[in-house]
């Protein structure tokens, strides 16, 4: 139970910082407003393609304020050398990577509960019960997002080319999140009969699953020299 | 691992070597089985009744495809390898089988569209789901690429491709699932499988495989070699260069 | 080699390389408890390197590394570099409050308290690390570096960038964990600081051990005999 101690005062000391310094957080609100703003444009709202092309707007919405957000998990640490402060404490490298993932997938949430919002506003999809049923996937997707982010940002953090190179590892591993976080909601906003979601929940969690164990083991390896 | 610096380039060499010999006799054999699935792919097979003699290249096609996953073992088992040893012939494992990855993929993406342009009329059809599958390998093999030209030489860029490399094996077989339920649930594409029934386009099917496992392996083991003995050279100049 | 120096802490054979630059070439030490080595040597020479993998934040290419027969665990040591390694925007207290749920404190903020009261920094450790001058950093990381009791403490050039109060403070806090025979490594720059303080000095240049006493057997004028002809460098205008 120590352990879960550990991740949450890590993770509570991320919180904590960002409360304190909510310029990056509001900027990155921001961004994601610019973002669904560029698609209101993008695609004529009202017209059927539009319509049909609603989660997959959503979904990249929810995508690029992510990517900024998980590239600069460790740029705090890094620039103010606290990453080396952790390292040396007794804290388990796996322990470090939950807790990191854990502030991660808050933020996360909250920005895209944002864009969920402001989702709705601009686009005007039938907000009904079943419509929050998007909600979920979001959680459950952004999940996967932020165990396959913060393994990479870690990797990159000293690059100087960080910028580019993480968008590339990052976009080529969670293209099965995106297949199913959008074909799930493509069938809450778009389809009569409710019938795949439940699988596409279940890869979604064996993703999250899968690459939560898989950073938790391997993250040890990313930051010692 | 307290090898001297001299020991450990022994027994690199000596690791190059084993690989250029294993692949050497490995190579006449890939010859006859390449030859082989050739006549049984143009010649012993029967012409598909609906595509006809375009079908042929099917053959090879998904043989490329098939082995295109199994390079992912490699990436794997070299990553896992790297970071357990830190021996550089596990790095050199994991990103040779990416370059043989590469390599299939290219294939498997060009031979596609002299099949599918004839068939369907589109060079490349997105909705496919084995050529989005394939299309991402290609993707996560470019990333590793990307990533590998991004570090300096040192410790750190081995391990980081290594996890990478992990990772993206792990990946492999999700994005199967994924785009293989995707196409289930909503069908874009009649399966070529239910063409293969007739059991000599089976055996010149199997055929084909077994002649891409083969030279994957060569070409594997190759690359390997040059690897480990690129390692050698600019470690003796590094040595000449202190000594001077 | 335990057997030999119970309770020390050992290096043996020990090689970095960063790349094709070898940062450290087969280095072999034993570090005695309540030894305060100073480790001298110009730029690049490999202290930092060389501290780096006894705090364990680096593994070497080659060799190995030992307490008393296992490897040494990180609560057990405690390490002060150039940097701060603070987080600017939590005050002083949180950072030590911080650290100390690291290490698994009990209570935590008591330690903490205990801390800032010992290094002057009652009085600064409500308001944000952001705002603290470099001596008060300097303070603070000392702190920090000391909140679980390390039983060896490694610094990389602590004195670089202090103000008189600062060094003060410094020299105060190491000439107190020498009488409490803590075992010590610190690399720096200033022979005259490492004659002071140290009881074993050490002296490294390209990645190798070139020089290695016991304090009370050399004079100032010795040792930087001794310095400048075991380094490599070239003087200019030669």
């Amino acid at each position: 139970m120590r352990v879960l101690g550990q991740i949450w005062t890590m993770a509570a000391k991320d919180l904590t910082l960002t409360a304190r310094s909510t310029h990056s957080f509001l900027t990155t609100l921001f961004f994601a407003l610019l973002i669904l703003v560029i698609f209101n444009f993008a695609f004529q709202p009202g017209v059927e393609a539009t319509r049909l092309s609603l989660p997959g707007i959503l979904w990249v919405a929810l995508l690029f304020p992510g990517i900024i957000q998980l590239n600069n998990s460790f740029q705090r640490e890094q620039e103010q050398g606290t990453f080396q402060a952790i390292l040396l404490s007794p804290v388990d490298r796996g322990t470090f990577f939950l807790s990191k993932c854990l502030s991660n997938w808050i933020f996360l949430i909250c920005i895209d509960m944002f864009i969920l919002l402001a989702f709705t506003v601009l686009f005007n999809p039938r907000v009904t019960l079943r419509f929050l049923m998007v909600v979920p996937i979001i959680l459950v997707a952004s999940a996967g997002f932020t165990a396959v982010g913060t393994l990479f940002a870690a990797m990159v953090v000293s690059l100087r080319a960080r910028e580019v190179v993480f968008p590339v590892l990052f976009f080529s591993i969670i293209i099965p999140i995106i297949l199913a976080a959008v074909s799930a909601t493509q069938e809450i906003l778009l389809r009569e009969q409710l019938e795949y979601v439940g699988k596409w929940i279940q890869i979604l969690v064996a993703f999250d699953v899968i690459f939560l164990s898989a950073g938790f083991l391997v993250f040890e390896y990313v930051v010692v020299e | 691992m307290l090898l001297s610096s001299k020991a450990l380039q022994i027994s690199r060499l000596r690791s190059a070597g084993r690989c250029l010999k294993i692949s050497g006799w490995v190579l006449v054999p890939t010859y006859l089985v390449m030859l082989a699935a050739i006549y049984a792919a143009f010649l012993y097979a029967p012409t598909e009744r609906v595509m006809g003699d375009v079908q042929r290249i099917f053959y090879f096609h998904v043989s490329a495809a098939i082995v295109s996953f199994a390079v992912f073992i490699g990436v794997f088992l070299g990553g896992i390898g790297y970071l357990v040893t830190r021996d550089r012939f596990w790095d050199s494992l994991a990103a040779s089988s990416v370059d043989v990855g590469l390599f299939l993929t290219a294939i498997v993406l060009t031979t596609g569209p002299i099949w599918s342009k004839p068939a369907w009329n589109v060079w490349l059809k997105w909705d496919d789901p084995r050529v989005l599958t394939e299309l991402i390998l290609l993707v996560i093999c470019v990333a590793y690429v990307i990533l590998r030209t991004a570090f300096p030489e040192g410790h750190r860029k081995y391990a980081v491709c290594a996890v990478f490399g992990i990772i993206g094996a792990l990946d492999v077989p999700i994005i199967y699932m994924s785009v293989h339920w995707w196409n289930t649930f909503h069908p874009v594409v009649i399966t070529m499988s239910e063409v293969k029934l007739d059991p000599m386009m089976q055996q010149a099917g199997l055929v084909a495989l077994s002649a891409f496992l083969l030279l994957a392996l060569v070409l594997l083991l190759q690359r390997v070699s040059i690897r480990l003995h690129d390692m050698i050279t600019k470690d003796i100049l590094k040595n000449l260069r202190e000594q001077e | 080699m335990s057997e030999r120096f119970p309770g020390a802490l050992e290096l043996s054979r020990v090689t970095h390389n960063y790349g094709s630059v070898t940062a450290l070439n087969s280095i072999d030490l034993a570090l005695h408890r309540g030894e305060f080595c100073v480790l001298l040597g110009p730029n690049g020479a490999g202290k930092t390197t060389l501290l780096k993998i006894l705090a364990t934040l680096v593994r070497p290419t080659e060799g190995a590394m030992s307490w008393g027969g296992q490897f040494p665990e990180r609560h057990q040591i405690g390490y002060v570099s150039h940097r701060s390694m603070l987080y600017e925007e939590l005050t002083g207290f949180e950072n030590l409050l911080f650290f100390a749920g690291l290490y698994g404190l009990d209570p935590a903020t008591q330690r903490a308290n205990q801390l800032c009261d010992e290094f002057g920094l009652s009085k600064s450790k409500g308001y944000k690390v952001a705002g603290y001058s470099r001596g008060m950093r300097q303070r603070l990381t000392l702190a920090r570096a000391l909140l679980h009791r390390p039983k060896i403490l490694l610094l990389d050039e602590p004195f670089t960038g202090l103000d008189q109060h600062g060094y003060r403070t410094l020299t105060t806090v190491l000439k107190t964990l020498k009488s409490k025979q803590r075992t010590v490594m610190m690399a720096t720059h200033n022979l005259k600081e490492g004659l002071e303080l140290g009881s074993r000095i050490l002296i490294l240049d390209s990645g190798r051990l070139v020089y290695d006493v016991e304090r009370k057997t050399i004079s100032m004028s010795e040792l930087e005999a001794a310095y400048f002809g075991n380094i490599s460098q070239e003087v200019e205008g030669e």
